[in-house]
């Protein structure tokens, strides 16, 4: 069991792979870390010595923002734009989507599931 | 895509010579704009723009944080009154 960068847990999957488990840690950034320590991307998690997890752990404390930190990140930009009162803060405020997709149908992502209108019937 | 660093911010050139001129005169004043597309710089910081949103002009305090946006972000074109009167008109 590896734990690196507070929380994560990756299991018996390839380190690859494990390492996207970590928020703010996708396939570029796994492949980029495994690269820069030399690790086979052939290896399995478990497989890893003390050693390489330290290392890896070192890397991502060093090089990246990741999990809480990157969160927070994110939140403030968001915050930010609020603040500011323009047009992207303002669909983030209402809850719609930021980036000028339609609304008519669809967005449900952002407008949640869809309410029924009362008596829209005759 | 976003714009090329080497070409600079755009800006219509009209917009540096209004606020150049504010800045020489009384200093106060909403400067009215059409120009929605242009980039706001550092040198705007702390002027009034009166951006047009097609029908009036909204008046924009630029501070620090709104450099880089465009001026039209913060001049909405759309009102919307929502949708709860239309519940009892349809029921009939």
């Amino acid at each position: 069991m590896a734990r690196i960068a507070g929380v994560n847990i990756p299991t018996q999957k390839r380190v690859e792979i494990g390492l996207t488990y970590i928020y703010g840690i996708g396939p570029t950034r796994a492949k980029q870390i495994i690269g820069k320590l030399g690790i086979s991307a052939e290896k399995r998690v478990n497989q890893l010595s003390d050693d390489e997890v330290l290392r890896i752990r070192e890397l991502i404390d060093r090089d990246y923002t990741v999990e809480g930190d990157l969160r927070r990140d994110v939140s403030i930009h968001i915050k930010r734009l609020m603040d500011l009162g323009c047009y992207r803060g303002l669909r983030h405020r209402k809850n719609l989507p930021v980036r000028g997709q339609r609304t008519h149908t669809n967005a449900r992502t952002r407008k949640g599931k869809a309410k029924p209108i009362a008596g829209k019937k005759k | 895509m976003t714009r090329s660093v080497w070409k600079g911010p755009f800006v219509d050139g009209y917009l540096l010579k209004k606020s150049e001129k504010q800045r020489g005169s009384g200093r106060n004043e909403v400067i009215k704009i059409w120009s929605r597309r242009s980039t706001i710089l550092p040198q705007f910081v702390g002027q009034t723009f009166g951006v047009h949103n097609g029908q009036k002009f909204i008046p924009v305090l630029v501070n620090e944080n709104m450099i880089g946006h465009k001026f039209g972000e913060f001049s909405p074109t759309r009102t919307f009154y929502g949708h709860a009167a239309d519940k009892k008109a349809k029921r009939k």
